[in-house]
C-alpha cells in the first residue's frame, strides 16, 4: 500500500499549514492587542475586564476599593472598562471571531471515499482520497487576509472600548454636574417658599391682599416644581453612570464629587487646533480600520479571477483493487484524478469586475471617512473651544456680575428701595446664574471628551449642542420678582 | 460741619471765594468776570460795596454774586454749565447749574436799580432765562423762540432792564425748561425797596430759598429729568436735612423767610412755636387788611411766599414741608408695609440664602433713622441725622429755626442744641404702668365688629361637623 507516501503529503501540507501559523486561537481572545490600541487614549492603569476567572475577582476587589471614595471621572472609566457587561460581551465576540478565524485557516479535511462494488465474477473494492487543491494552495494569502481583518475587528472593538470610555465619561460629568444643579434647585426653592410663608404672614396681618400673597405663593409653586424636575435630572443622570459603570445594589450607592473639576484657567492652556485634522488622520482607529480593508480587498483583487476559475479545482488520489472472485486475480489500479472546471462560461472576467468595485468601493470609504475625520476634527475643536469660551465666559464675568448684582440688592434692601422679596427672587436669579455656569462647565468637559474621541479615537457620534443647556435654562427660570 | 468756620467770617462784606473773583477788574469793552463759588455752604450775607444800600439776604446754603458798577448800571454775569451739586456731605448729584452751583447765586438789587445780566451757555444744548415775575420789556423776557432767540452754547447774551418792583422773585431757563429745571437751573432774585415802605418791614434776619425735587436713582449721580411725580430728593436750596444751614434768630428778631417753588407739586411749609404772616408774594407786598396768621403756608409751584414773624420762643424749632414723605431722604416707594408681621422662624433661614439680609420695618419704619446699613454707593439715606435726644428721622425739606436769647446782630453760625430751662421737657411717667387688662387694640389682620370664623378643630365646630 502506498499510503504512507499519502501520510507524508499530508504531513507536508500540515506543516505548510503550521508555518503559516495562523490557525492559532489568541489566549486571550485579542484582549491584549485591544488594550495595547487604546492603552494611549485612556486613563492611565485602565485595564480591560479579563476573561480570566482570578483576574475578574481581583477587578471586582479593586473596584469595591475605589467605591470606597467619591467617584472621579477617571476611575469611573477604569470600573466601567471593568465592569461593563456591554464591554465584556463586545470582547467575547472578538474572541469568537478569532476563533472562527482559526477555524477557516483550518484545512478542509480530506475527502476518503470507500466502495465496493460486485458482479457475478469480480468484487471490486475502490478507496479514493480526496482533496482541495486550492484550499492548500491559497492558505498563505488567506491567512493574511484573515489577519488582517482580525486586525480590523480589534480595532473596531477599540473604538467601542474608546467609545464606552466617553459615554462613561459624559454620564459621569452630567451626573456631578445634575447633583450640583439639584444643589442650587434646593436652594432656589428654599427662597421661593421663605417668600411664601412670609407672604402668608403679610397677609395674616393685613398687609398683603389675596392677589399680592397669592403671586408670591405661584412662585412657590412653580420653583416646587422645578425642584421636582431637578430631583429627577439628577437620578436619571446617576442611573445612566451606574448602568455605565455596571453598578447594582449597594454598589449603586457610590459617592460623586460636589464640583465638577475647573476649566482651565486660560486659552493658552487650551488644546490647540492648529494639528486637529492631521492628528485625526494619523491617530484615528476607524481610519486605520478602514486602511486594513482597503489592503485585504486590493490584495484579494490579485487572486479573484484565479479564484473563481479554478476555485474548485479537485485532486483525487485513487487505490482501486478488483479481485476476480473465481481466480482470485487481485487487480489494482492507482492514480491521480483531477476535477478541472471549463471556464467556458466564465474566465473571471465578472468576478474581478466585482473585486475591482470593491476595491473602489473600499477606497471610496476610506476617503469619505478620512473626510468626515477631518471635518469632525475642526468642529469638535470648535465646539471645544466654543465651549470653553462660554464657561470662561460665565466663570469670569456673568457669575462675578450676578454676585454684584446679589449686593447691589442687599444694599438696595437695606435703604428700603427693594423688598424682601426682590431680595429672595435676586437669590433665585443668582443661584440660577450658578446652574447656568455649571453647565457651561460641564458642556465644556463634554466637548472636551468629544475632541479626544474626535482626534485619537473614532467619530463622536451624536454631540450635545452647545447651549442647549442654556436655553433649558432659561425655559427653567421662572419670573423674577413680581 | 463745615458751615460753622465759613460763617467766621460774616462780619466782612465777602466770602474769600467771592473775593477772588470779584469786581475789581472793570473793563468798559471786556465782559465782567463771573464770580463763582465751590461750595454748597450758606455764604454770609453780601454787605452791597457800593451802589443803593440795602440790608442783603442771606440765601440757606447758597451766595449772592457781586456785580460790578459800569456808568451806573449793575452788571452780573452769569454763566450756565454743569455742576456738581452736594446735595449732602457723601451724596453728589450731577446738575446744571449757574457760576459753579445750584441754584445759581443770588442777584439782589434795588427798586430802581438799571440791571446788565450777561449771560454765558456752557451747556451742550442752548439756554435762555426768565426773570420770573419782573416788569421789564417784553425782549428780555427769556422765553427762548417767542421773545429771543435761544443761546447756543458758547454764546453770551444780555439782559438789561430796569428793576421796577421791590419783591421776592427767581429766574430759571424757558428753553428746554422741563430737563433744565429737572436738572437744577434756578436761582433767587431778590429786589429791595428803595426806600420805606409801609407794607415792608424792615426786618433783622432775611432768609431765602427756593424748593427743589429731584429723582436721582439710589447710587447714580444724575438726575432722571423725564421723571413728573415720583421724586426721591425733597431739597431746600438743593440740599436736604440734615445738611440744610439752620435758620438762626435771636429773641424778637424779626424774621422773613423767602421761599419759591420749582418743584412739580405744592409744598405746606410750617414753622413751628411761632405764628407768621404771608407779607408778599411774587406779586408783590401783601396789603396788611389781607393778611392772617398761619403756622403752614402752601406754596404752590411756580409761586413764591414771603413769611415774616417776631422769633420771640426760644429754642430748636422745626421748619419743615408737611408732605411727610418731603422730608425723607431717597427711598422705594414700591416697598411694602412689614409692620406687625411675625418673622419668628424665618430671619435665620432668610440669612441661609441672603446671609447679609438684616430684618427691617417690622415694627415701622423708624429703626431706619438709626440703623447705619450699607446703601449703595452715592445714596442719601431715607432718614437720618441727629439731635441732642437721638435721632431725626428726617431727610428732606427739613431744618430748624434757632431762636436764642444771646446772639450777635450779623451772627449767622449755627449755635448748637438748645438748652432748655428745667423741667420743660417732655419727660418719662416714672409712676404706675398701664394695667394689662387696660383696653387694648384689636389685634391686627381681623377687622372689629365681623363675624368670628370657627375653625374646624375648636370644640364647637367638631360638632357642627357631624
Ligand atoms: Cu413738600
Amino acid at each position: 500500500m502506498n499510503t504512507r507516501r499519502i501520510t507524508t503529503t499530508l504531513s507536508a501540507l500540515t506543516a505548510a499549514l503550521v508555518l503559516a501559523g495562523c490557525a492559532s486561537v489568541a489566549s486571550d481572545g485579542l484582549r491584549g492587542d485591544v488594550q495595547q490600541q487604546t492603552q494611549s487614549r485612556l486613563p492611565k492603569d485602565a485595564q480591560l475586564a479579563s476573561a480570566n476567572a482570578d483576574a475578574r475577582k481581583e477587578a471586582q476587589d479593586r473596584i469595591a476599593d475605589w467605591l470606597k471614595q467619591p467617584v472621579d471621572q477617571d476611575t469611573a472609566v477604569r470600573i466601567a472598562l471593568l465592569n461593563n457587561p456591554d464591554l465584556h460581551a463586545q470582547l467575547a465576540e472578538l474572541a469568537a471571531q478569532d476563533a472562527e478565524r482559526a477555524q477557516a485557516l483550518t484545512l478542509i479535511n480530506p475527502t476518503l471515499t470507500l466502495g465496493r462494488f460486485t458482479n457475478g465474477h469480480e468484487r471490486e473494492i475502490e478507496r479514493q482520497l480526496g482533496f482541495n487543491l486550492v484550499n492548500v494552495i491559497t492558505l498563505p494569502w488567506r491567512s493574511r487576509w484573515l489577519g488582517w481583518q482580525m486586525e480590523r475587528a480589534t480595532l473596531q472593538a477599540s473604538q467601542n472600548v474608546l467609545l464606552m470610555a466617553a459615554e462613561t465619561r459624559r454620564a459621569w460629568l452630567r451626573a456631578v454636574a445634575s447633583e450640583q444643579s439639584l444643589a442650587a434647585a434646593v436652594k432656589m426653592n428654599d427662597a421661593a417658599q421663605l417668600g411664601a410663608e412670609l407672604a402668608r404672614r403679610m397677609a395674616q396681618v393685613g398687609n398683603f391682599n389675596k392677589l399680592q400673597q397669592a403671586r408670591e405663593l405661584s412662585i412657590a409653586q412653580e420653583s416646587a416644581a422645578q425642584l421636582a424636575r431637578a430631583r429627577l435630572a439628577a437620578a436619571t443622570d446617576r442611573e445612566q453612570l451606574s448602568r455605565m459603570m455596571g453598578l447594582w445594589g449597594t454598589q449603586a450607592a457610590f459617592q460623586l464629587p460636589a464640583q465638577l473639576p475647573a476649566i482651565p484657567r486660560s486659552a493658552g492652556e487650551l488644546r490647540s487646533g492648529d494639528d486637529a485634522e492631521a492628528t485625526a488622520l494619523r491617530e484615528r482607529l476607524d481610519l486605520r480600520a478602514l486602511r486594513r480593508d482597503l489592503d485585504t480587498t486590493a490584495d484579494r483583487g490579485g487572486w479573484a479571477g484565479v479564484g473563481a476559475v479554478f476555485g474548485d479545482i479537485g485532486a483525487t488520489y485513487s487505490n482501486n483493487r478488483s479481485t476476480d472472485r473465481e481466480t482470485g486475480h487481485v487487480e489494482k489500479t492507482r492514480g491521480w484524478e483531477l476535477d478541472l472546471p471549463l471556464p467556458i462560461f466564465d474566465w473571471g472576467g465578472s468576478a474581478s469586475a466585482r473585486t475591482r468595485a470593491e476595491v473602489r468601493r473600499s477606497a471610496a470609504l476610506l476617503q469619505s471617512t478620512a473626510l468626515r475625520a477631518r471635518g469632525e476634527a475642526r468642529t469638535s475643536w470648535s465646539r471645544y473651544r466654543t465651549a470653553w469660551d462660554l464657561a470662561h465666559q460665565q466663570q469670569a464675568e456673568v457669575l462675578p456680575l450676578a454676585k454684584l448684582v446679589q449686593d447691589e440688592t442687599v444694599l438696595r434692601y437695606n435703604g428700603m428701595f427693594d423688598s424682601v422679596w426682590q431680595l429672595l427672587a435676586q437669590a433665585r436669579a443668582t443661584t440660577q446664574a450658578v446652574v447656568n455656569a455649571t453647565n457651561a462647565q460641564r458642556d465644556f468637559w463634554l466637548a472636551e471628551t468629544d475632541l479626544q474621541l474626535a482626534l485619537t479615537g473614532t467619530s463622536p457620534g451624536e454631540t450635545a449642542a452647545l447651549g442647549s443647556s442654556a436655553s433649558n435654562a432659561a425655559s427653567n427660570t421662572n419670573e423674577q420678582g413680581h | 460741619m463745615q458751615r460753622r468756620n465759613f460763617f467766621k467770617g460774616a462780619a466782612t462784606a465777602v466770602t474769600t471765594a467771592v473775593a477772588a473773583a470779584s469786581v475789581s477788574r472793570v473793563a468798559m469793552a471786556a465782559l465782567p468776570e463771573p464770580a463763582s463759588q465751590s461750595s454748597a455752604d450758606t455764604a454770609a450775607p453780601l454787605v452791597p460795596p457800593n451802589g443803593r444800600p440795602y440790608r442783603p439776604v442771606v440765601t440757606l446754603n447758597g451766595w449772592t454774586t457781586p456785580w460790578r458798577m459800569s456808568n451806573g448800571v449793575k452788571e452780573f454775569h452769569l454763566v450756565a454749565e454743569p455742576v456738581v451739586r452736594e446735595v449732602a456731605p457723601g451724596f453728589s448729584v450731577n446738575m446744571w447749574g449757574y457760576n459753579g452751583q445750584s441754584p445759581g447765586p443770588t442777584i439782589e438789587v434795588v427798586e430802581g436799580d438799571r440791571v446788565r445780566i450777561y449771560v454765558t451757555n456752557r451747556l451742550p444744548e442752548h439756554t435762555t432765562i426768565h426773570w420770573h415775575g419782573q416788569r421789564l420789556p417784553n425782549g428780555m423776557d427769556g422765553v427762548g423762540g417767542l421773545t429771543q432767540p435761544h443761546i447756543a452754547p458758547g454764546k453770551t447774551f444780555v439782559y438789561e432792564f430796569v428793576a421796577r418792583r421791590p419783591g421776592t422773585f427767581m429766574y430759571h431757563p424757558h428753553a428746554d425748561e422741563m430737563a433744565q429745571m429737572a436738572m437744577g437751573m434756578m436761582g433767587l432774585w431778590i429786589t429791595h425797596p428803595k426806600a420805606a415802605s409801609p407794607l415792608i418791614a424792615h426786618v433783622d434776619r432775611d432768609y431765602a430759598f427756593l424748593l427743589s425735587a429731584y429723582d436721582v436713582e439710589p447710587g447714580a449721580m444724575t438726575p432722571r429729568v423725564n421723571e413728573m411725580t415720583d421724586f426721591n430728593i425733597w431739597t431746600f436750596n438743593s440740599r436736604v436735612f440734615p445738611a440744610i444751614t439752620p435758620l438762626v434768630a435771636k429773641q424778637n428778631d424779626r424774621v422773613r423767610i423767602r421761599v419759591g417753588n420749582l418743584t412739580m407739586t405744592n409744598h405746606p411749609i410750617h414753622i413751628h412755636g411761632h405764628e407768621f404772616e404771608v407779607t408778599g408774594t411774587d406779586g408783590g407786598p401783601v396789603p396788611r387788611s389781607a393778611r392772617w396768621p398761619e403756622v403752614t403756608t402752601d406754596v404752590a409751584v411756580g409761586q413764591m411766599r414771603q413769611v415774616e414773624f417776631i422769633a420771640d420762643e426760644l429754642g430748636d424749632w422745626a421748619l419743615h414741608c408737611h408732605k411727610s414723605h418731603h422730608t425723607m431722604g431717597a427711598m422705594g416707594h414700591d416697598v411694602p408695609t412689614m409692620i406687625g408681621v411675625d418673622h419668628r422662624g424665618l430671619v435665620s433661614k432668610i440669612q441661609k440664602i441672603v446671609p447679609d439680609y438684616m430684618l427691617m420695618g417690622e415694627r415701622g419704619m423708624g429703626d431706619m433713622g438709626s440703623m447705619e446699613m450699607p446703601l449703595p454707593d452715592n445714596t442719601f439715606p431715607m432718614m437720618s441725622g441727629t439731635g441732642p435726644f437721638g435721632s431725626l428721622e428726617m431727610g428732606g425739606m427739613f431744618t430748624t429755626l434757632k431762636v436764642r436769647a444771646q446772639l450777635g446782630a450779623n451772627d449767622y453760625r449755627d449755635p448748637g442744641w438748645f438748652k432748655h430751662p428745667k423741667d420743660t421737657v417732655a419727660w418719662e411717667w416714672t409712676g404706675k404702668p398701664l394695667g394689662a387688662d387696660a383696653p387694648r387694640q384689636t389685634p391686627p389682620g381681623s377687622a372689629s365688629g365681623a363675624p368670628s370664623v370657627r375653625k374646624p378643630g375648636t370644640d364647637s365646630g367638631h360638632d357642627q361637623h357631624h
